[in-house]
């Protein structure tokens, strides 16, 4: 009746609006949406494809996707830590970007199973109103008895930015992993944050004197006014990014592929500083407000061993938390 | 039984009437409920259409409106060179700027960049003076179309949704000089659509992308582009039953936006509930008047019937003093009044009975009381012929013999004798009569022989006879009574005659009819008239009537043709 004006009520004609097959994507994405969206946005204005979101804890999303194996919704994995992305492997089909050139190497995927997004060094960060300028330097100060209950940790099984920093903590004490897992398990004092949000929070509220995080975070909560400070430790801290996989079986690879070349490109890329993150890309310049990563000691970030270990760390750590004693 | 079908029928009956008023009211609530749904659900149509066309002109205005503007920066000399040269603040400029942009400066703000984003003027008051990306965002857009763009802003969650445009700044040899920026604020939009939206209805613009641009209740912008952009991917209908709006889309090829017109449902659930409770409500209604009905009109009709069958129950137990009253002179009234006819007559028939009961037992009596003793008078009456004829007066000899004879006929116990013995003891009779009345009559018995052995109820001829001589023969000469007898078609009829005075006129006709008061001075003949009627019913009786031939008077006695051998059978 109405078809004439182009307005329409009814469901058939509605959906007409929607868009082809060939024209969609469907991305999950562990990315708060302050990072998505531009880039999301930006994507569907370029190619003309429209963009499926759905929202949700990295390693929530990933175990879908395994989950979701014989059939897969989704096409790309955008976000989660790189090494998150390797335990989930077999679900990713590998894909070497037109942009690998202008990826500066140390974050290229060696089998191309990711796509770098943005480098995340983790850091420390405490509460400038309760701890002095110096108090804490390095990961081993954790391990002291005065911070017993006062470090602020997310559950690395449910966070995998916090699942990095014990692995990279691990590599930065040194000594045997179980002991140092069990010292550090220890002076958590059974204090164990549910996401890695928190972390920010309890330090933020002083609940907490320190926090273990990502630069990225810490900074844009300092940016908003929190009075917390960022440590680069001096034992080392790791530069694993998080990046994008193709899921195995997408129904949209095509369009997935272009996505994964999006997300590495340099006008990406550029806009990352606006969001407290520093780019993969050789083109791109850091911005100068933080530390050029040749001043950061690092440690040897293995993140084939983390990837293979992840399952071993995990039970291990949660053993451990579950004990009160001494170690 | 009688209970459980007198409480089936009005069962039934409710049934029936529960179905006639209900099953049309379905029907009806029904039909209404659709094609009200149908009507409002065209109505809400074209008002939606309406309302799109009216917003996709204000959209085109937009659009032609910056269209224009932007050509208007292009052409403009000051302006461009400002652009292309990239100075700021100066105050030529921003006159001519103010100028170019006057017409449509109340309903949004206009922003000047140069080739590289660099921002130069603006038309806010406080405008941001941060650069803008060329290779981002919606001057990227406008850099690779060379065209004017619309685009949502990036951040919707931080600054809300807006609507951006962008149109590149030619120079004149067809370069990119620069560009221009109009922005409108949801308070913007608010007033350029607000008058084409409808109090009640709610407007979502959409990107191309179904991205949130504007809501005309704001607020609702983000969540409900997103619950409706999931439907469409996910090839769900966006409208649904159980939400307050029903949306309509439309696309706005030029700007590239989707307008998305929410009107609200007409039947929500409580509309849908108030209408439910009104068909709950005339449906009990209807309920209840079928009770109501069914039990009036069953009351009606069972009332009479009941009462009808109880009488007819009293009557079967022989009570006939009853009456079926009738209120009304419908066929049930006049069907009680028929049964009181019929018990009237009922009545009438049994009081008629008992009657002729009485009256043959007063006969009967009458008969017994004429039996008493009258061995005595017979033996009496033969020692008084022994003494006259010792004393030689012959005729008392003779006549009591012959009174000896009648009185002995008289006392037997047979009820019915022959014809033959009926005619002997006439002839004692008038052997008597004749010697009282010194023999002044002939009495001439001609009853054919064979007719003799007819059965006759006794001493049924004697009175007739009677009644012949001492009425009939009373003072004549040569006085005449003959007896005739024949039988028809199994009728014997005995006629007496004489040559008498005859009966006065008012006695002639059937006997039949004649009550005792009338037959004074007649008994004998009363008496021979019932009794014939009591034993042979009432088509048998005397007959009087005056000889055609001039003197003398007939009694016709009729009654069945019967012998001895056979048993009369009384009625």
């Amino acid at each position: 009746m109405l078809a004439g004006c182009g307005a329409r009520t009814d469901p058939d004609a509605q959906l007409s609006f929607a868009p082809e097959q060939s024209d969609r994507l469907v991305v999950y994405t562990s990315h708060k949406e302050e990072v998505w969206r531009p880039v999301v946005q930006e994507f569907e204005a370029r190619t003309g494809i429209w963009v499926d979101v759905v929202t949700g804890g990295s390693n929530e999303l990933l175990a879908r996707i395994a989950q979701e194996s014989d059939a897969p919704a989704a096409d790309v994995m955008f976000g989660g830590g790189v090494d998150s992305l390797e335990v989930y492997r077999d679900y990713f089909t590998p894909y070497v970007s037109g942009e690998q050139e202008n990826i500066l190497e140390i974050y290229q995927s060696p089998e191309g199973i990711w796509t770098p997004f943005s480098v995340l060094p983790v850091v420390l960060i405490y509460n400038t109103k309760l701890l002095a300028d110096g108090q804490i330097t390095c990961w081993q100060d954790l391990l002291q008895p005065g911070l017993r209950g006062k470090i602020a940790f997310a559950d690395p099984g449910v966070s995998g930015s916090s699942f990095t920093a014990l692995v990279t903590l691990l590599q930065a004490v040194g000594g045997e992993t179980d002991d140092t897992l069990q010292q550090f398990a220890y002076n958590l004092g059974g204090l164990e944050l549910d996401s890695s949000g928190e972390v920010l929070t309890a330090v933020a509220n002083g609940s907490c004197w320190v926090g273990i995080t990502l630069e990225e975070t810490a900074l844009k909560r300092q940016q908003a006014g929190d009075s917390i400070a960022l440590i680069y430790p001096e034992d080392g801290t790791s530069l694993v990014p998080d990046g994008s996989a193709l899921v195995k079986g997408a129904p949209h690879p095509e369009n997935a592929r272009k996505f994964l070349d999006f997300t590495a490109s340099s006008d990406v890329q550029q806009l990352l500083a606006d969001l407290y993150r520093r780019s993969v890309r050789t083109d791109v310049a850091p911005s100068p407000d933080l530390p050029g990563l040749d001043t950061l000691a690092l440690v040897d970030y293995d993140i084939s061993w983390a990837s293979q270990n992840h399952d071993g760390v995990l039970m291990s750590w949660a053993f451990y938390l579950d004990r009160r004693e001494t170690p | 039984m009688k209970r459980f079908l007198f409480s089936s029928f009005r069962n039934r009956l409710f049934a029936a009437f529960l179905a006639a008023s209900l099953i049309p009211l379905f029907i009806c609530s029904a039909l209404l409920l659709q094609i009200f749904r149908l009507q409002m659900t065209s109505q809400a149509q074209q008002e939606a259409s309406d309302s799109l066309a009216e917003l996709a002109q204000i959209l085109d205005q937009v659009y032609l409106d910056f269209t224009r503007i932007a050509a208007a920066v292009s052409l403009d000399d000051t302006l461009i060179q400002a652009v292309v040269q990239g100075t700021r603040e100066n105050s030529e400029v921003y006159n001519r700027f103010l100028e170019v942009t006057q017409s449509f400066r109340d309903n949004a703000c206009f922003d000047l960049y140069d080739r590289r984003g660099g921002w130069l003027y603006s038309t806010r008051n406080l405008p941001h003076d941060d650069p803008l990306s060329t290779r981002w965002g919606v001057l990227y857009a406008a850099e690779q179309q060379r065209e004017v763009v619309f685009s949502p802003p990036e951040d919707s969650a931080s600054s809300g949704p807006c609507l951006l445009g962008a149109a590149p700044l030619l120079d004149g040899s067809g370069e990119i000089a620069g560009f221009l920026l109009i922005r409108l604020e949801q308070s913007d939009l608010n007033d350029l659509l607000g008058g084409a939206v409808g109090t009640s209805n709610n407007l979502l613009l959409l990107s191309a992308y179904w991205r949130p641009v504007y809501c005309s209740q704001s607020g609702l912008s983000v969540s409900l582009a997103n619950t409706l952009r999931q439907r469409l991917l996910s090839g769900q209908p966006l409208n649904s039953r159980s939400e307050a709006f029903t949306y309509t889309v439309s696309h706005h090829p030029s700007t590239g936006l989707y307008m998305v017109l929410g009107q609200p449902q007409m039947f929500t659930r409580d509309t849908m509930g108030l209408l439910y409770t009104v068909s709950a409500s005339c449906a009990l209604a209807c309920l209840a008047i079928s009770i109501l009905m069914s039990l009036t009109l069953s009351r009606q009709m069972f009332h009479p019937i009941q009462r009808l069958h109880k009488a007819i129950e009293a009557v079967s137990h022989n009570n006939l003093d009853v009456y079926v009253p009738s209120e009304h002179n419908d066929e049930l009234g006049q069907l009680a009044a028929r049964f009181n006819e019929m018990l009237i007559a009922l009545k009438h028939n049994q009081e008629q009975l008992v009657e002729n009961q009485k009256e043959l037992n007063e006969a009967q009596i009458r008969m017994l009381q004429a039996q008493l003793n009258p061995h005595f008078l017979c033996n009496t009456l033969d020692t008084m012929k022994w003494i006259s004829k010792i004393n030689k007066v012959p005729q008392v000899a003779v006549m009591s013999t012959n009174l000896a004879d009648i009185l002995r006929f008289c006392v037997s116990p047979d009820e019915f004798v022959p014809l033959r013995q009926e005619l002997e003891i006439l002839n004692r009779y008038v052997e008597i009569q004749r010697i009282r009345l010194s023999g002044t009559f002939t009495f001439r018995p001609l009853v054919p022989l064979e007719l003799e052995a007819c059965l006759v109820p006794k001493m049924m001829l004697q009175p007739i006879v009677e009644n012949a001589i001492l009425h009939g023969l009373d003072g004549v000469e040569n006085g005449v009574a003959e007896i005739r007898a024949w039988a028809r078609d199994g009728v014997l009829t005995i006629r007496v005659t004489d040559n008498g005075r005859g009966f006065p006129p008012e006695l002639e006709g059937p006997y039949a009819r004649r009550d005792r008061e009338l037959s004074r001075g007649h008994l004998g003949l009363y008496n021979v008239d019932t009794i014939l009627q009591k034993y042979y019913g009432q088509g048998f009786g005397l007959f009087l009537e005056n000889c055609p031939d001039g003197a003398g008077a007939a009694v016709t006695a009729t009654l069945p043709l019967r012998y001895e051998e056979e048993e009369p059978v009384p009625c």
